[in-house]
Parts: C-alpha cells; sequence; structure tokens
C-alpha cells in the first residue's frame, strides 16, 4: 500500500454537480452556481475513505469535451494529464454524470475511459432523473462499461457513502475502452456507443415534456416581458441594496460613535488618543460602515446564480452585448465584476474566443464594483443635500453604474474592432439549467467568505493605511492651536501643496488631491483618508459618523472663500472614481489572466488617464456653463 | 461528412434549424460546418431528436431533456427534418 495519499480527480461536464459533490465529499464550501463555469480553477481537497485513508481530491472545471475549446478545459485536461504544475496524475477519476441527461454526459465519461485511467462513474442527480420519468439501470451500464457506477444524489448528501466505498484501495484497473475498434472513427464509435447505452440503460418517455422551468421561460425569455422582468430584477437588486442596507448601517454607526466615546472617556488627551479615536476608529470604521452593503449585493448576485436565472440574463444579453462586439458570455464576467473584478476576470475562462476574453478583462473594471460604493455613498447625499436613502439617490445611483458600462461598451466595441476577427469564430452557445431552489447554505457560506475577506482587508491595509495617514497629518507638530495651519505644516499638508497644482483644474483641491492618492491602494480607503484629512478642521465632534464628515466637507472652503464642494466638483470627483482603476489586486489578476503585464500596465495608465480627462472635461465645460 | 447525393431524398428534404417553425420536434440528419464538434459535445448528435422552444437571435432547443441556446450560425449548420 503506497503511503502518499491518493488523487483523484473529479471530472464532467459543467453543471453536473461537480463542486457540490467536491463538497460533501470534503466538508469544504466551495462556491456552487446553477451556471457554466463556476469552477474555473483546480481546487483540491481532503476526504477520508470508510477505512480511514486519507486521499486528495480535485475538483476540475467543467467540460463537454477533453478537446480543450476554453481555457477552463484546457485545466481539465492538462489536470488528467498531470501536465499541470506540482500536480501528479491522478490515481482515480470520477466522472460526474448527470443520470437526467446521458445522452450528452456519457460522451465525456467515454474519453475519458479511453485515456487509460482507472475510472468511477458517479450517477449524480437520479432525483431528477427519475422525476422526468426516466427508468434508470445503473448496474447495466456497470456492465457494459466495465466501470464501477455509483449512483447518487450529491446536494442530498445521498450515495456519498457508497461513492467512498468505491474509492477504496486498491483502486479499480483502467477498463478497456470496448467501442473503439480498428479502421473507426472514435468519434463516431463513441456516438454510437452512446446511443445504444441510452437506450438500455435509461429510458426515457418523451424527452420533450413541457416541464416548469419551460412555463417560467415562456415568460421571462419572452422577447417583451422577459426584458421587462430583466429591467425589474435588476433595478429591484439595485434599489433592495440602497434601502436595506440603512438599518445595519445605522447600528454600526452608532456602535462606532459609542466606542469612539467611550475610548477617549478612558484615556487622557495626546497622540496616542488621537491615534485611536481618529487615526483607527474614524479611519477603518468609516469603511467597515459598508459592509451591509456589499454583503447584500452578493447576496443577490449569489440568489441570481443559484437559482438559474443568470443564464437566461446571458441569453437575453446576448443581442445587447453583440452591439458592443462582445457575446451572451460576456455577460456573468462584467456582471460579476459589479461585485468585484477579481472574480469578474477569472470567470472570463468560459470565454471560447481569446479576442473577446482580453476586451471583457480590459472593460471588466469600469462595471462600478462594490468598493466604489462607500464613496458614493458618502458624495451622492452631499450633492443632493438630502439624507440618506431616498429614491432620488438611487437614480443617480442607477445613472452612475450605467455611465461606466456604457463607457465599457463604447470601449470594448472599439478595441474589438482593433484587434480584428477571430479566426475561427466562437459561436453563442450556452446551456439553460433547470431552475433549482437556491442552494441557501453554499449562499450564505459565500457571503459570509466575501464579507470576512472585507473585513479582513480593513482590519489590514485600510488600518495600516490609516495610522500612515494619521502621522502624516500630525506629524511634523507645530506650536499652536490654529489646527488648520497645523494640519498645512505636517508631512500630508505638505504633499497636498505638492498636488494641488495637479488636481486643481479637476475642482479638487490638495487634500482630496491627497485622498485620491491614498486610494490607489484600495479605493475605500478614501473615504477614510477624508475622515482623518477633514475631521481635524473643526472642534473634534461627539459621534464620529458620515453625516459630521459630510457638514464638514460641505463647510469645506478655498482659501479665498469659495466653498470646496459645488455640485460640479462633487460630480467631477464621482466622474473620476466612476473611470479610474484604483486597486492593485485587479491588475494583478489582470497580468496572470492575460498572461502579461503590458496589459495590466496599459489598462491601468489609460483607465487612469482617461478618468483624470473626464473629470478634467466635466469641470472645466461645467464651469464655462456657469455651474 | 458523408456527401449528400442528389438522390437521397432524406438529405435533400432537410432543413436547418432555423427554418423549423417554434414548438416542432426533429430529427438531426447531418451536421456540417466549423462547429459541429463543438455542437457534438453538447449533445447535438445525428438520429437525436430536438424540439425547438424559440426562436430570434439565438435560438433555444431541448435536446436529451436540456435546454440549449445555440447562435443562428450554428444552428445553420443542424440538418434536421420532421418527425411523424
Amino acid at each position: 500500500m503506497p503511503d502518499s495519499p491518493s488523487t483523484i480527480a473529479l471530472i464532467g461536464n459543467p453543471n453536473a454537480g461537480k463542486t457540490t459533490l467536491f463538497n460533501a465529499l470534503t466538508g469544504a464550501n466551495q462556491r456552487v452556481g446553477n451556471y457554466a463555469g463556476v469552477t474555473v480553477e483546480v481546487k483540491s481537497g481532503e476526504a477520508f475513505t470508510p477505512h480511514g485513508r486519507k486521499l486528495r481530491i480535485l475538483d476540475l472545471p467543467g467540460c463537454y469535451s477533453l478537446r480543450a475549446n476554453s481555457p477552463d478545459e484546457k485545466v481539465a485536461l492538462d489536470a488528467l494529464n498531470g501536465l499541470l504544475p506540482g500536480e501528479q496524475k491522478p490515481d482515480l477519476v470520477v466522472c460526474v454524470v448527470d443520470a437526467s441527461n446521458l445522452e450528452r454526459h456519457l460522451q465525456l465519461a467515454l474519453q475519458v475511459i479511453e485515456l487509460g485511467l482507472p475510472c468511477v462513474i458517479a450517477l449524480n442527480m437520479v432525483d431528477v432523473a427519475e422525476r422526468a420519468g426516466l427508468r434508470l439501470d445503473p448496474a447495466k451500464l456497470a456492465e457494459e462499461l466495465g466501470v464501477p457506477v455509483v449512483p447518487m444524489q450529491a446536494n442530498a448528501k445521498k450515495g456519498i457513502v457508497e461513492l467512498k466505498q468505491a474509492l477504496r484501495f486498491p483502486h479499480p484497473t483502467a477498463p478497456e475502452a470496448s467501442w473503439i475498434t480498428d479502421g473507426t472513427d472514435p468519434e463516431t464509435a463513441r456516438r454510437a456507443f452512446v446511443t445504444r447505452l441510452c437506450e438500455l440503460v435509461a429510458r426515457r418517455p418523451d424527452a420533450h415534456q413541457q416541464t416548469l422551468s419551460d412555463k417560467i421561460d415562456s415568460v421571462l425569455l419572452h422577447p417583451v416581458y422577459g426584458w421587462i422582468s430583466l429591467v425589474g430584477i435588476f433595478f429591484t437588486v439595485f434599489w433592495a441594496i440602497f434601502s436595506f442596507a440603512e438599518i445595519p448601517m445605522g447600528w454600526i454607526e452608532s456602535g462606532q460613535g459609542a466606542l469612539g466615546a467611550w475610548v477617549e472617556s478612558l484615556m487622557t488627551d495626546g497622540d496616542l488618543r488621537s491615534l485611536v479615536v481618529d487615526g483607527i476608529i474614524g479611519g477603518v470604521g468609516g469603511v467597515v460602515m459598508f459592509l451591509p452593503q456589499i454583503v447584500l449585493l452578493f447576496l443577490f448576485i449569489g440568489l441570481l446564480e443559484s437559482s438559474g436565472y443568470m443564464a437566461r440574463a446571458a441569453y437575453l444579453m446576448d443581442g445587447v452585448m453583440a452591439k458592443a462586439g462582445l457575446s451572451g458570455k460576456s455577460f456573468l464576467p462584467l456582471f460579476s465584476s459589479y461585485a468585484c473584478a477579481i472574480p469578474g476576470i477569472m470567470a472570463t475562462r468560459t470565454i471560447d474566443s481569446a479576442k473577446e476574453r482580453i476586451v471583457t478583462i480590459f472593460v471588466a473594471p469600469w462595471m462600478s464594483c462594490s468598493a466604489r460604493l462607500p464613496v458614493y455613498f458618502l458624495i451622492i447625499p452631499l450633492l443632493l443635500h438630502e439624507k440618506e436613502g431616498t429614491w432620488k439617490q438611487a437614480s443617480v445611483l442607477f445613472a452612475i453604474y450605467a455611465l461606466g458600462t456604457l463607457t465599457a461598451f463604447v470601449v470594448a466595441r472599439l478595441l474589438r474592432g482593433r484587434l480584428g476577427e477571430d479566426i475561427s469564430p466562437g459561436h453563442f452557445l450556452l446551456e439553460l439549467p433547470p431552475y433549482r431552489k437556491p442552494q441557501w447554505s453554499y449562499i450564505f457560506r459565500h457571503v459570509a467568505d466575501r464579507a470576512l475577506s472585507f473585513v479582513k482587508k480593513a482590519g489590514t491595509i485600510i488600518l495600516g493605511l490609516s495610522i500612515l495617514l494619521w502621522a502624516l497629518s500630525t506629524y511634523p507638530k507645530m506650536d499652536g492651536d490654529d489646527e488648520a495651519a497645523a494640519l498645512a505644516h505636517s508631512a500630508m499638508g505638505r504633499i497636498g501643496a505638492v498636488i494641488e497644482p495637479v488636481v486643481k483644474p479637476l475642482g479638487f483641491d490638495g487634500r482630496m488631491g491627497t485622498a485620491i492618492l491614498t486610494s490607489f491602494a484600495a479605493r475605500e480607503v478614501f473615504v477614510s483618508s477624508m475622515a482623518i484629512l477633514y475631521r481635524v478642521e473643526e472642534a473634534p465632534s461627539e459621534e464620529e459618523t458620515r453625516n459630521v464628515l459630510r457638514d464638514q466637507l460641505a463647510a469645506s472652503k478655498w482659501p479665498d472663500g469659495r466653498p470646496i464642494f459645488t455640485p460640479l466638483s462633487l460630480v467631477s470627483l464621482l466622474v473620476f472614481f466612476i473611470y479610474a482603476l484604483q486597486c492593485l489586486p485587479t491588475s494583478a489578476v489582470v497580468a496572470r489572466e492575460s498572461g502579461s503585464w503590458k496589459w495590466a500596465a496599459g489598462q491601468f495608465l489609460f483607465m487612469t488617464g482617461f478618468a483624470y480627462a473626464a473629470s478634467l472635461i466635466v469641470f472645466q465645460i461645467g464651469k464655462l456653463f456657469g455651474f | 461528412m458523408p456527401h449528400a447525393l442528389a438522390t437521397d431524398l432524406k438529405i435533400d428534404s432537410a432543413m436547418t434549424l432555423n427554418q423549423v417553425r417554434v414548438g416542432c420536434d426533429v430529427q438531426i440528419q447531418v451536421l456540417s460546418g466549423p462547429g459541429c464538434e463543438r455542437l457534438r459535445d453538447l449533445g447535438f448528435c445525428e438520429q437525436l431528436q430536438v424540439r425547438k422552444l424559440a426562436g430570434g437571435r439565438n435560438l433555444i432547443c431541448s435536446v436529451c431533456g436540456t435546454r440549449m441556446a445555440i447562435s443562428r450560425e450554428l444552428a445553420e449548420q443542424v440538418l434536421v427534418s420532421p418527425v411523424g
């Protein structure tokens, strides 16, 4: 018996339930979607056989064949051949097939058997197949193929123990591909064999029964009602994010105010108290406040994906995306980018056309990501002179998203034109999975993961920058009580003075310039920078809230007495944040996914230059018209 | 792919998936064109029955119990004949 754990690879068509099975086997909580291409990389985990032997489980991206048409399929093929760096050839392959769909899914299983790897077939979703009226015969299938077949229902954890039994040592030997005979084309032979198999083991009464999904689709994919539903659904999502988040945000706000006041009463006046109250609580708290919105956005995206609606949206959007030179396949990556550009850019791996993929990666950061929300939520109410959470603000937010998206489409179209046509045109092809009940536990875990990573970011990057900013705006110290003069004397004041000529044509002062500079590490930092930079202006307030910051911003003036934050300079600031690429992790992912630093650097320079130019145009033209 | 003879009635009377009316059941006769490997992977194989569920810019077909959306260009490469 070998000492090292056996490596077991899970492979199957998209949507066969590989990741659900992976989670059930390993107890991990990888994200599961009801959309082809949720798994785009190989993930590994550990499981144990009933005899306690350790197994390494690899979850491979879904693929329709082993011909490697798109990057994620290539990853799967390389993993099976042991070509992935750091991975050995798997000792056993578990082919996950959807029992309700054997005609299609068995094609892949046969190809895996032809590779000569030992193989076990996990006949998943037997419940769905039985409900569709299929009569399955797993024993007959096992006999015909010469491999163990385990009927199961991975989402209800049925059949997991049986599958683990089948994975015990020694593994079954690699079966012979009995359908391959000399002289025939393997493709034709495989097809004929699958057709014969399906007649034997899965008799289908009527393949085209009108299912519940079809009835729902007749409305949701209707040329008129479909579009109404699409716009309705996405507008509701935005509105809900804006209004539901209010309540928990209020709790965080008051909790933070209480914490600040409590610490203030505990410590004696001095630099340390200033660091804790102004620097740490003010800086980090200002960003943590946006946690509810981010949680809601990921929750809704998870819901749409898990229920199966996302594929319908991609189908409907194909015509719109074609106007930008893209296809419906670009819709999910671009829509995910509204939450965060990083998973969005990773999701482009499902796009077959290399050129379409690079264009999608290039414009994805213009889909306003959730990190920009804190900035928008700070500025929009200031612009409208209103309290937070009105429908007017929702409309402005919608307009901001629309502006970013439209520009992305125009640029995508221009760029696509420059890159030229594909050698072999990739055509739109998408599976519309049946509507399923959302898998709540996975959605919640996924949302919790994202929330945790946001809080982690607040605890590391944002905490670090908050302390740094506090130090820069406090030292070197100056005698006297004039706080404005003390700030001008500090290191930060000096940096601001240097930057001011660069940002003044956009309508910003030196402090805003400095805050923008810090936001290149992460956009959310802008809010905490502004909090730290502007609160020094007036007497320290009791509560550290955004409302106070907003009041302070509204009251701040240029040296000649004009207010800094006119509606025009605020619009200019919004435009800058819509367009600027201020996210280091995104650039790193772009470099990795596009395979060259040139794309990442080019994208960064182009977007930042574009943001500067757009703000400049908005502010200067606005000034000409007398705003 | 097998070449269609002028006398081969079955292929002669075939039409593309684009020409099929919505709601009709058809049997796939021949796949021809650059996209046919991809189509076979997705379950569009010779002799299988499909039902066209929606037309338009992209078609929706029901094939082996799955609903697939495919572009007109791809549907043009699927030659079918009516069943029953």
